[in-house]
């Protein structure tokens, strides 16, 4: 954990000077991935699934769709606010009537966070106009046609610049990707010892 | 490198995020997607394939998560083993 947060103020300071972009893997996606991330999330999945009530009777699709809430807001608080996708995640659980004001306010911490070497990008946070299309470079409407299906896929992006999704996405993507190794191994961890009990209280007949 | 050269060749317009950036966006983005990231021929994957298999990805991604959950919830049914085996999986990991 120290050399990661050593290595990326060493990149800041290495932009600063000499306005180069590190070619190394972002630090959020080597977050993602590490055993401690995903210790901690599971962590968070299983204290939060104990206090979920399931509806009988089961299989109830409710039930199903309660637990990927859950996960989801557990991801998103994993994620420590720092991404678009993680708080529209957590505002929409907590339906907040202030989100608007949330939304404009964190814009730019989020920008400069991702943004590279130019500094430009902080001057282009107006939201409102669908900014997308106005990239000259990406003008094909092929491209353009599919950064707005992928910025509804992935929460909080809708109304996003080109390059936001784009950082969006590859956080989401890494998130989810340690979500589902976290939640398999926990139903691996939940399903045999499971069976085992199954087996004990059919043959005492207590079942 | 990407910022020096936006910085003396700004794109023109209203747009000042370089072609260069949004390259190296995709590019990030491609070595996520496992059906794109083993491709190492000499031609460059083209932007809209990557964003069509990473809309895919995501989306195959969400079923998964989707079904774990149904899984999840259909064992947590049972409220007795569930709170036991919840509790035991936290001491195991």
């Amino acid at each position: 954990m120290d050399s990661m947060s050593t290595s990326s103020t060493s990149d800041l300071s290495r932009r600063k000077r000499k306005k180069k972009s590190p070619p190394s893997p972002p630090p959020s996606l080597q977050k993602w991935r590490s055993e401690k991330q995903q210790q901690i999330y599971s962590t968070k999945l299983v204290n939060a699934l104990r206090e979920l009530r399931i509806t009988q009777p089961s299989p109830n699709p409710r039930n199903g769709r309660a637990v990927r809430e859950v996960a989801d807001r557990a991801l998103a608080v994993a994620a420590r606010g720092k991404t678009l996708w993680s708080r529209a995640i957590l505002s929409k659980a907590v339906k907040l009537k202030f989100r608007k004001h949330k939304r404009q306010r964190i814009t730019n911490p989020a920008l400069t966070s991702t943004v590279t070497a130019t500094g430009s990008i902080r001057s282009k946070n107006k939201r409102g106009a669908a900014t997308v299309m106005r990239i000259k470079a990406k003008g094909l409407p092929a491209v353009q046609r599919k950064v707005k299906v992928l910025s509804r896929l992935v929460p909080g992006c809708r109304k996003q610049t080109l390059p936001v999704v784009l950082e969006e996405t590859t956080d989401y993507i890494a998130a989810m990707e340690m979500q589902i190794r976290a939640m398999t191994a926990l139903l691996s961890a939940v399903t045999s010892p499971t069976e085992h009990e199954e087996g004990q209280t059919h043959v005492l007949g207590v079942w | 490198m990407s910022g020096r050269r936006s910085r003396s060749r700004q794109s023109s317009g209203t747009s000042r995020i370089s072609e260069e950036q949004i390259n190296d966006l995709i590019i990030k983005l491609q070595q996520l997607l496992p059906e794109l990231r083993d491709n190492r021929r000499s031609d460059k994957v083209s932007a809209a394939r990557v964003l069509q298999e990473t809309c895919n990805y995501i989306r195959n991604l969400h079923r998964e998560v989707d079904d774990l959950s149904e899984r999840l919830s259909e064992l947590l049914a049972n409220t007795d083993t569930a709170q036991a085996a919840l509790i035991r999986s936290l001491l195991t990991q």
